[in-house]
């Protein structure tokens, strides 16, 4: 009967046996509101300005990533209920990523820790703020005798007021151990830079440029200021001569996915392609005069022959490539994380940099940042070396307190590393903390801090706009949770303990902040103003514009020593460990929201999953959907395999964010955690974390799973949902 | 008010030509005219809903008294329900708004101390909400009293009755009780029988 059944008959019974089925359910007939059953409190004194279901708009400063974009909530009845991009920010011009629209889901969420916790017989218990401080003036109080330089924080990206926070703590314990960590960073980039030019985040202008040449600098999605470079980027592509984009990476990322030309090449070997192009470029008549006689010889001894041989990529390829940046000017090349993070990765970003020195974009598409006039609040841009130096101290038992707040190391750290195993060699931990992560669960004492939309703050984001700025974060509702604190209201509290005659006439840190605001005022040039002035137009627009002296480019092109890397027969790939807006480095991975959104190019939600070729698939026997095992020489992961043409033969890659052990029902036991089985190699200059460079293994288990995905299938079934036509007749026919 | 007369006489003309009516008409016409302009009562351009709810009662923590303050003290249900005309809530006044009266008003009556009681700890009483619509409806206090009062140039003093189209008559009731169904069908013909608007994006969005 089935074989006979026609789709309309098929949908008809479903609906009648559906019906039936539903009978026994609870069917809502109509709808109907409970009377009483809900409690609508009125206001004790009216708020002159505050009308009941009219919202008001606050700005203030999104924190999901460290880029600082300027946000405005929506405030109604005293919660926040959506946050837009704040049209003044330079950074953002009122736009947000997704990313910060789910900032929301962070602050309601239901796996907040509310109260403080101590470790009591192994277990964290909770406790209340008067016996943590106890325990905290215990151990750090003016009366301890802790060893300076044994006291740690270990934070993620800090800036503003919260890194002078934390310098005024470290100051008063006598230490100087601050580690700051982020997995996605431009930290080789800026060393790059710095050295370079002498300025170690220069202004990117996308805007200016008619070809982007990125070799993996996911600049739409992941890369230093995603928001901003989006902005650019639209630019870009709308001019009257509209922008080209050649994007050049081992696996496809966001930004790939939008470009004119991508080019899969093999990882690690982006260093030599660049040399190469700066070969076509120097044949073809460009002036290669500001490059020293070294300089020169490294890129005479990458002709194409040998260029297409190390990087896979056929040299009529690179000529067009070549034919492209020699062709259209001015132009911008970029080198994002999977440059970055090889064991020669200063090397590669360095021979990436020399194209622009030769394409004479320094200064046109590449410009000077502002000066920041104020040090102490710069951004102090966390990078994987400190994981690495901290991983080293706790081995080597040389703390014995340490803060950590913003960053998840236990999530973070390879398993090589040791850091699970050794963490209890400082003897006390302390975790500032929102979630309960893998950190939290492991400190001895967690103190719940607020949500950003609670909290006070200053940043000064690393990447500036045109415009310099502090900006600023105010609490857009009270605190949802009468036990938790904000930052600075714990750190001020930890200043008092150790001086009191100093940060004891602060109560919280409002009156901090104030006092702050206070005597900023003359140095950002608003001294005609009164404080109060100050105050409410820096909460008013979100910000505080600085006035930086533009730097100057000096020009010292580094030596690339490029090298090849060595082939590996017992581990063949390479695993890339790709960062994606959404889950980015797994601290989003408890919003639902952004679990739900699915990868931009795999289309995956709320799991893991390992893409590789479907050539290299062949070779091994591995079909779509196979649970296939990733191993290096530190672990294994067993996954679902997920064929992509979008990715070098080369290459296994697992997207970065799921894997967690710990942080909340949505994230738990979810998916599996690439940097786990990472190699710690590190990049020889600036012994960051080569995040790219570790090699795997591939086989199968036999066991075979389904990957949840939007959309579920590649083809439109012959249904023809989408209709396309080819460029030819599109041409013939003017698109009528 | 020169204005409501105006679109009253266009309307009783689009009805029936001025030149086909009988003299009788013009005078039944004037005298409607007369009388609805003159009468401070019922809006006889506008049909009220038909329909009503069996409301549950509903215990609050305290008795408010409707009645005493719209009937006996004849206080204007806008001086309490102050956002009505300004919000889509109409909104529960603040606790300060009733202690400007009671801090000197029946302080002798038992749920007068209550309140003061509340008021002396810092804290407004948890109230019942009685009259509610889903989420997915958007629904304007601020509309209906400019389309049906201000616009009309309806006596103000007499809105309590433009009120009781959807909360029944509070001069009759204590604490308030859901008097009128406030379902889809409910509005929609309310709607129709006096031009609101029947897009659906206007309520659901």
């Amino acid at each position: 009967m089935i074989g006979k059944m026609k789709r309309r008959d098929f949908l008809k019974a479903l609906g009648l046996g559906g019906t039936a089925t539903l009978a026994g359910c609870d069917l809502p007939t109509t709808v109907t509101l409970e009377e009483g059953k809900e409690d609508v409190i009125s206001y004790l004194l009216p708020e002159e300005y505050a009308i009941p279901g009219i919202a008001v708009w606050y700005a203030s400063t999104c924190t999901q990533c460290t880029a600082g974009c300027g946000i405005h909530g929506r405030v109604r009845e005293g919660r926040v209920l959506k946050i837009e991009g704040n049209p003044d920010a330079p950074i953002n011009a009122g736009k947000t990523c997704q990313m910060g629209q789910a900032g929301l889901q962070g602050h309601y969420n239901p796996d907040r820790i509310t109260t403080p916790m101590v470790r009591e017989g192994g277990k964290l218990v909770p406790t209340t703020w008067e016996k943590a401080q106890a325990l905290l003036n215990e151990k750090l109080g003016a009366k301890s005798s802790l060893n300076a330089d044994r006291v740690a924080w270990f934070t993620g990206t800090l800036s503003g007021h919260q890194r002078a926070l934390v310098v005024n703590h470290l100051d008063a314990v006598g230490s100087k151990q601050h580690f700051a960590h982020e997995i996605v960073n431009a930290s080789v980039w800026q060393a790059v830079c710095r050295d370079m030019l002498d300025d170690p985040m220069p202004r990117i202008r996308l805007d200016k440029a008619k070809l982007i040449l990125s070799f993996g600098a996911d600049f739409l999605a992941t890369w230093i200021s995603p928001v901003h470079f989006a902005g650019q980027y639209s630019k870009f592509r709308t001019a009257a001569d509209r922008g080209a984009l050649i994007q050049v990476e081992s696996k496809m990322s966001m930004t790939g996915g939008s470009a004119d030309l991508w080019v899969a090449i093999r990882p690690g070997t982006e260093g030599a392609l660049a040399l190469g192009l700066a070969n076509y470029l120097v044949a073809n008549g460009v002036n290669a005069s500001a490059l020293s006689a070294e300089v020169r010889d490294k890129i005479a001894a990458h002709d194409l022959q040998k260029v297409a041989s190390i990087t896979g990529i056929a040299s009529a390829q690179i000529e067009r490539i070549g034919k492209a940046l020699k062709g259209r000017n001015p132009s911008v090349v970029l080198a994002g994380a999977s440059v970055e993070g090889q064991a020669q990765g200063y090397e590669a970003v360095a021979a990436i940099m020399l194209l622009n020195v030769l394409l004479g974009n320094i200064g046109t598409t590449i410009e000077p940042s502002g000066k920041f006039p104020f040090p102490q609040l710069e951004a102090k841009s966390g990078g994987t070396r400190d994981l690495l130096a901290f991983a080293q101290a706790v081995q080597q038992k040389q703390l014995d307190v340490v803060f950590f707040y913003g960053a998840n190391p236990l999530y973070s750290a390879p398993v090589a590393l040791k850091l699970d195993e050794q963490i209890n060699n400082i003897p006390f931990k302390v975790a500032l903390a929102q979630f309960p992560d893998e950190t939290a669960m492991h400190a001895d004492l967690v103190l719940p801090v607020s949500s950003y939309l609670e909290d006070w703050g200053t940043h000064v984001a690393a990447y500036q706009a045109e415009q310099n700025q502090i900006s600023v974060q105010q609490p857009l509702m009270q605190k949802l949770y009468a036990e938790t604190r904000g930052f600075g209201d714990v750190m001020v509290s930890l200043l008092a303990m150790r001086n009191a005659a100093q940060w004891g006439a602060f109560a919280d840190s409002y009156g901090y902040m104030k006092n702050v605001f206070t005597n900023m005022k003359a140095n950002v040039g608003a001294a005609a103003l009164s404080n109060d002035e100050f105050w409410n137009n820096s909460l008013q627009t979100g910000m505080v514009k600085v006035d930086a002296p533009v730097r100057k480019h000096t020009l010292k092109p580094v030596v690339p020593n490029v090298a090849a890397n060595s082939t590996d027969v017992a581990f063949p790939f390479y695993l890339v460990p790709s960062p994606r807006m959404g889950l980015f480095d797994g601290r989003h991975a408890n919003l639902p929201w952004l679990q739900e959104s699915p990868d931009q190019i795999a289309k995956v939600v709320w799991d893991s999953w390992a893409e590789m070729h479907p050539s290299t698939a062949d070779k091994l026997g591995i079909a779509h959907g196979d649970v296939i095992k990733v191993e290096s020489e530190h672990g294994a992961l067993e996954v679902k395999a997920y064929l992509v043409k979008a990715i070098h033969p080369d290459a296994i890659s697992i997207p970065l964010g799921q894997g967690h052990t710990e942080y909340g029902r949505y994230a738990k036991d979810r998916g599996v955690n690439p940097l786990k089985i990472l190699k710690p190699i590190t990049d020889a200059k600036t012994g960051e974390l080569a995040m790219y460079a570790t090699r795997v293994k591939v086989s199968k288990t036999g066991k075979q799973d389904v990957i949840i995905r939007l959309g579920h299938s590649d083809t439109q079934h012959g249904r023809r949902l989408v209709r396309t036509v080819s460029v030819d007749v599109l041409k013939r026919t003017k698109g009528a | 008010m020169v204005r409501w007369f105006n679109k009253q006489a266009a309307k009783i003309a689009g009805v029936t030509p001025v030149h086909a009516m009988h003299p009788v008409s013009w005078i039944a016409a004037i005298t409607l005219v007369w009388f609805v302009t003159s009468s401070a009562g019922f809006a006889q351009d506008i049909v009220p809903p038909v329909g009503v709810h069996q409301g549950e009662d509903v215990a609050q923590p305290i008795e408010f008294p409707h009645n005493i303050h719209v009937e006996v003290n004849k206080i204007n249900c806008m001086y309490c329900h102050t956002y009505a005309r300004r919000s889509k809530v109409a909104g529960i006044p603040p606790t300060s708004k009733c202690m400007g009266c009671h801090k000197i008003i029946a302080t002798d009556k038992p749920r007068i101390q209550k309140l003061t009681e509340y008021w002396q700890k810092g804290e407004s009483p948890k109230w019942k909400k009685v009259h509610d619509v889903p989420d997915y409806v958007h629904f304007t206090h601020e509309r209906h009293l400019k389309k049906l009062v201000f616009d009309r140039d309806y006596p103000v003093e007499d809105v309590k009755e433009i009120c009781a189209f959807c909360h029944g008559q509070l001069k009759d009731m204590t604490v308030a009780k859901k008097a009128k169904p406030l379902n889809m069908g409910w509005c929609v013909s309310c709607h129709e029988k006096n031009g609101g608007p029947s897009d659906c994006w206007k309520c659901h969005k």
